[in-house]
């Protein structure tokens, strides 16, 4: 036994970010009263220094295998983690204000939040069953502390107490489906799963992908497993929200794809109808709940929801005939609109609560007349979610139905109707709230926040924005990363 | 598809399976248990004293310190094995346990400074 092969340029934004989260602890301790101002600025530059490293691993455009095929840094690995560490400023500068503000702890935030995202970027890499494990557990683990954040706020702990029971319960039912794996294929690695997979197996292995896909589907909040998520999501701090319904959510899709495509992939008849029943079921009840929503979060949500069952639909086609690699580029693709979008609406959602103390749709009334930029950019983010072009949800869609039209099955069809009805019905529940912007007079809601957008918000929203337009009208762009993810595989 | 069947056929067995046996042994429960039904037995049990309806809070600080205590032990599994082999980990292998001590260390620090440890 000897020295382990450690590469550390593909383990130094892992390394970048872990350093920052402990830089920024000490920092929140050792010097209390300018560790307010510092801390975000650390959390903030240090989720960019992470960026770097990831970048430059993608110039060299080398795959690299470290911890016995465990950890792999490939094109899909980087742009997963590049993917996680920009969700991370965003959602750095959503919370910047909102942090500050409230009488919260300050510096754990960030470094809670820092630590989280460490654990998406090993996620995107990691290879192996108990690397995912681990990575997916770093990665919530912190956010139930960020969910019950406002700790005189009951709901904000009814938040965080229905998240933890459904995130350690998710964990268990994960755990005995991945134990199952190992005793069949005696290995914890995907590769070789993935060559077992492929023989004939024994029933219980679709038992133990059923309970493995189970897990990771109460992450992703898709029906039947989302009833924590509208409680969750209204009684967390508001950019705590934002982060879980796009970061933590997103997370859960990386290893539900992982384990899919370099796992169970050989064995289609074991995992296909789990992810079908699932996507189609978010995609059905997400919209329907979110038609009936009067708190925009609420909305917002079961929007996710449904977006999430969209999410699952290219994966759900993707062992068919030919659709492997349209459905992965799919799903990726879909991942990164989805995230601009969300993280977008959330920006205004929270900039519209600092102005009404509010998260009712009603209170976004008249917004079109008091604040018409604000309006206008959040009618961009619902278009977009509604699949309207020329704004990036309609590419997220496209991809969507690429996937199930090169698939061409019945059950693929049937699914690829199912989401385009449904993509109709949720133009209802956005549009509500655009028509309440702009074509209703301002409710009078007593109490009244600042009308001020600050600072860090409109960044959120100028990242956030330029994307959702970018990627409407060049959409190559993304379908390029798409492309070069899978290249490989 | 018959092999697609077959293999979903274990997953409802399994499903069945789990509401058979939750639902046998709270059945199995119900029919050989005695039922007398008795006033005292719908209270709470506080000590064998009959609860006076004031709820106080108690005194959760030993739970931080059981937290601190399972840091340590768990970084103690990690210490063993390394121990183990420190000769053929060498100072690659010393290199790597101090910066883990010191990260773990940093957590003891911060909870030090937070005053978890101080008991009043």
């Amino acid at each position: 036994m000897g020295t382990p092969y450690f590469d550390y340029h593909a383990l130094a934004p892992v390394i970048v970010l872990a350093a920052v989260a402990l830089l920024a602890l000490v920092v929140d301790f050792v010097w209390k009263d300018g560790g307010r101002r510092a801390v975000p600025q650390i959390a903030g530059i240090g989720m960019l220094l992470a960026l770097i490293p990831v970048f430059t691993l993608a110039a060299d455009g080398e795959t690299r295998v470290m911890f016995g095929g465990a950890f792999v840094v490939d094109n899909y690995a980087l742009a997963f983690a590049g993917f996680f560490l920009i969700v991370g400023y965003v959602a750095v500068l959503l919370s910047y204000d909102y942090i500050d503000e409230g009488d919260y702890y300050r510096g754990e935030y960030y470094v809670l939040l820092l630590t989280s995202v460490l654990g998406m970027v090993v996620l995107a890499s990691a290879r192996d069953l108990i690397t995912i494990f681990v990575a997916i557990e770093t990665v919530t683990l912190p956010t139930f502390v960020l969910a019950g954040w406002r700790k005189h706020d009951i709901r904000s702990n009814e938040a965080a107490i229905k998240y933890f029971i459904i995130g350690v319960l998710s964990s268990a039912v994960m755990l005995y489906g991945m134990s199952l794996i190992f005793g069949l294929s005696n290995s914890t690695l995907l590769s070789e799963i993935g060559s077992v997979a492929g023989g004939d197996n024994p029933a219980l292995f679709a038992v133990a992908i059923f309970l493995t896909l189970a897990g990771f589907a109460f992450k992703v909040s898709a029906v039947p497993f989302h009833f924590w998520a509208p409680d969750t999501y209204q009684g967390a701090p508001l950019p705590v929200t934002a982060f879980l319904s796009v970061a933590s959510k997103a997370a859960g899709f990386v290893a539900m794809l992982s384990v899919v495509a370099l796992g169970f992939f050989a064995s289609p008849n074991s995992w296909q109808p789990v992810i079908w029943v699932l996507a189609a079921a978010s995609i059905v009840v997400g919209n329907l709940a979110a038609l009936r929503q009067t708190d925009v979060v609420r909305m917002l949500a079961y929007s996710s929801v449904a977006q999430g069952g969209f999410i699952l639909v290219p994966l759900a086609v993707s062992g068919d005939n030919d659709a492997a690699r349209a459905g992965f580029q799919g799903v990726l693709v879909y991942i990164l609109i989805y995230a601009a979008m969300n993280m977008g609406a959330f920006a205004c959602v929270i900039a519209n609560a600092r102005r009404t103390r509010s998260t009712e749709i009603q209170s976004f009334s008249g917004l079109g007349r008091s604040n018409p930029a604000m309006a206008v950019v959040f009618t961009v983010f619902l278009f977009s979610l509604a699949g309207i072009p020329p704004f990036a949800g309609w590419f997220a869609k496209f991809v969507m139905f690429r996937a199930v039209l090169d698939a061409g099955t019945t059950a693929a069809v049937v699914l690829g109707v199912l989401a385009a009805v449904f993509s109709v019905v949720a133009f209802f529940y956005y549009g509500t709230v655009i028509r309440r912007m702009w074509f209703h007079a301002a409710v009078d809601l007593g109490d009244t926040g600042s009308p001020r957008v600050p600072g860090a918000l409109v960044a959120a929203m100028a990242i956030t924005t330029t994307v959702v337009v970018v990627i409407g009208v060049y959409p190559q762009l993304f379908a390029k990363i798409g492309d070069l993810a899978f290249r490989a595989t | 598809m018959t092999e697609f069947y077959r293999s979903y056929l274990a997953v409802a067995v399994l499903i069945l399976a789990a509401i058979g046996m939750v639902g046998f042994m709270l059945g199995l429960g119900r029919l050989i248990r005695p039922v007398r039904a008795q006033e005292q037995k719908y209270i709470p049990y506080e000590a064998g004293s009959d609860p006076t309806g004031t709820f106080g809070q108690s005194n959760v600080r030993y739970y931080v310190f059981a937290l601190l205590f399972v840091i340590f032990d768990v970084e103690a599994v990690f210490i063993f094995p390394w121990a183990v082999n420190l000769e053929s980990l060498g100072w690659f292998g010393l290199v790597e346990m101090t910066i883990f001590v010191v990260v773990l260390t940093l957590g003891l620090v911060y909870a030090w400074r937070k005053g978890v440890l101080r008991w009043a």
